[in-house]
């Protein structure tokens, strides 16, 4: 089934409205700027994966990417949600049939993203989180280095847990969540080597009453930092702390202070809506050439906030340490679990923080 | 985790052993739970929002009775509806009353009364003695049951089946929404989409797999519950074992339960046939 959140009126009623505007130029003569007219005719349209609109998470922040563009680019924008993984292609067909840039929100959309793009190679992609199975000259591949942001979050946590036990609460067990998951476990390993990470999955996406349980379970067993990195399930992890004293969530993504300032210790940003509003940009000034948008911490596409200053002057010092030595390329940070099997983390120069740094609340 | 489980489940017993199929229950609670973070938002009180959940639901089973009962539609096809509805329209509203996406504004919760357990715990547990005293111990619910079991024989003999069976898929809407409402302002404090993730259909497992009887149901609810807290707490405390496995376990061990240990399940036999001749 297909939901359509319309940020614009109907698609007739607009169409319509597009070509009695389009007429007005040409049969009043009346001046306007031409600009106007030739960048309405650009739609935008961004298909969700099954988490949706309000997951507080990677899809809002697609939106937020979309808004912009629609506010500054004076493009039109639309949004597709996906209810199951059936709609993926139908919901992309949909997007193609009405658009001239196309966004595929997340690494579940892949093979539907490559099955629609060659259905219609005049229109363009944007696909997140995923290249296309198949090579597509019209498909632009946003490919974030989670695994950098991650690796900051994991020194957060590994130099502020007071139990020595910190978590990892996954959706499903994509490449993407990997990556996160093994960045986090790095930069712990990097700066707690005795510090303890537990791993668990939920297997959806979509369910913020089992992220509670499944959160309050890790905080039971003395975990006192999760990173979620679950979609809607994850703002679970946000109550769940909200139920246990003394313990803390690092949101993955996006800046989540709406739902609990203090549980939010910081943020691994990952600029989704960085990219999105780039390739909407490329389409307005013609320079949209697909490929691969690579985004990491060197070029901001990755980041790490802490919108509550939670975080001790001290720890960030060690983050900002980190933060130079991978952007400057002294040390590759893993990206798969083979990878971090062999992970040696590099012990940097100066001494470490203070084991007993605690939060600031 | 057993709670809403507990009380959809009942809520489609009651509307099966009245002779209404009833798959709806997932739409049921997703319209509960909506209605119910929407009440609590706009009026302030989670037991007003409760309220408002509970009576929504009831509202919206009407349309499954008119459609069934009185239209003598398709049953399954009706339910799917619903279940659909229970989709579209909160995702319609959210946008309508909130002008946000996926996602209602946060509300007060009902009180706990200990940590992590609020006032429908206990009253989930109350619920299967009491539908077993209405069903087996009161006249109208003595009269649900023919109406259940042999609509025609029922009405030969004067029993108001259609009457009977409105009851009945109402009470399964207002239940159904209680066990949606428990998610949305029990459990977390906000609505966010399609949050019920499968429960109802669980629910509904849940009864066949207790026979249509109100213990067997209340005991298959607490079983596939407890399934899911054996998975959480296996993956928080590291079991060493793959963690595909341990995801799937609420499933397996329903999967077993249905084959194994289901012998002599017996819907009710009037379940889908209607009162009057065709």
């Amino acid at each position: 089934m297909v939901m359509t959140a319309r940020l614009t009126p109907p698609r007739t009623t607009r169409r319509l409205a597009l070509a009695l505007a389009a007429l007005v130029p040409l049969v009043a003569a009346v001046p306007t700027s031409p600009s106007a007219f030739a960048q309405d005719d650009i739609v935008v349209t961004m298909v969700t994966d099954t988490a949706g609109l309000g997951d507080q998470n990677f899809n809002d922040l697609a939106k937020r990417g979309l808004d912009r563009a629609v506010e500054e680019l004076g493009v039109q924008g639309e949004v597709i949600e996906s209810t199951e993984q059936a709609d993926y292609v139908p919901n992309l067909t949909q997007a193609a049939e009405q658009s001239d840039l196309v966004v595929a929100v997340g690494f579940l959309l892949a093979d539907a993203v490559t099955a629609v793009s060659e259905q219609y190679p005049d229109d363009r992609f944007l696909l997140i989180d995923a290249a296309p199975t198949e090579e597509r000259d019209n498909v632009e591949a946003a490919l974030f280095r989670e695994h950098e942001g991650a690796f900051l979050g994991g020194i957060v946590a590994g130099l502020m847990s007071k139990t020595g036990k910190v978590a990892v609460l996954g959706g499903e067990d994509i490449p993407p969540v990997e990556r996160y998951e093994v960045g986090f476990r790095a930069g712990v390993e990097a700066v707690a080597p005795e510090t303890e990470v537990t791993v668990n999955y939920t297997g959806t996406f979509g369910d913020p009453a089992l992220g509670i349980e499944q959160s309050l379970a890790l905080y039971d067993q003395d975990n006192d930092i999760i990173l979620p990195v679950a979609g809607a399930t994850g703002i679970g992890s946000f109550e769940a702390a909200k139920q246990r004293e003394g313990t803390f969530v690092i949101a993955g993504d996006t800046d989540q202070s709406q739902l609990g300032a203090e549980q939010q210790l910081c943020v691994v940003n990952k600029g989704v809506d960085i990219a999105l509003y780039a390739a909407a940009q490329q389409v307005v000034d013609g320079s949209f050439e697909g490929g691969v948008l690579d985004l990491g911490l060197a070029n901001d596409g990755m980041g790490l906030t802490t919108p509550g200053d939670q975080v001790p002057a001290d720890v960030l010092a060690v983050v900002d340490q980190y933060r130079e030595a991978i952007v400057a390329g002294e040390f590759e940070v893993p990206a798969s679990r083979d990878e971090l099997e062999t992970f040696e983390a590099p012990v940097l120069g100066s001494p470490t923080a203070s084991p007993a740094a605690t939060p600031a609340a | 985790m057993a709670t809403p489980l507990i009380f959809a489940a009942m809520g489609g017993l009651l509307s099966e052993r009245s002779g209404v199929m009833n798959i709806a229950l997932e739409g049921l609670m997703l319209i509960g739970a909506f209605s119910a973070a929407a009440g609590a938002h706009y009026t302030g009180s989670p037991y007003l929002g409760l309220l408002i959940g509970a009576v929504a639901a009831g509202l919206t089973a009407i349309i499954h009775a008119v459609w069934c009962i009185t239209l003598r539609g398709d049953q399954i096809v009706a339910g799917t509806a619903l279940n659909l509805l229970g989709i579209g329209v909160p995702a319609f509203l959210l946008q309508r009353l909130f002008g946000t996406a996926g996602r209602s504004p946060a509300v007060d919760r009902l009180p706990s009364l200990t940590s992590g357990l609020n006032v429908l715990v206990p009253a989930a547990f109350l619920l299967a003695p009491l539908v077993f005293y209405f069903l087996f111990r009161t006249k109208p619910g003595l009269r649900v049951l023919a109406a259940g079991e042999h609509p025609r024989a029922a009405e030969s003999v004067g029993v108001a089946v259609d009457r009977y069976r409105y009851a009945c898929v109402i009470a399964s809407g207002v239940l159904g929404g209680i066990g949606g409402a428990f998610l949305s302002i029990g459990d977390v404090s906000f609505f966010t989409t399609n949050m019920t993730n499968g429960r109802g259909f669980i629910a509904l497992a849940a009864m066949v797999f207790g026979n249509w009887t109100p213990f067997g149901t209340l005991g298959a609810a607490i079983f596939f519950g407890a399934a899911q807290a054996v998975q959480i707490q296996a993956q928080a405390t590291g079991v060493p074992v793959s963690k595909e496995l341990i995801i799937a376990l609420p499933y397996l061990l329903t999967l077993v339960a249905l084959t194994g240990l289901v012998r002599n399940s017996t819907p009710p036999a009037g379940l889908g046939r209607h009162a009057a001749a065709d």
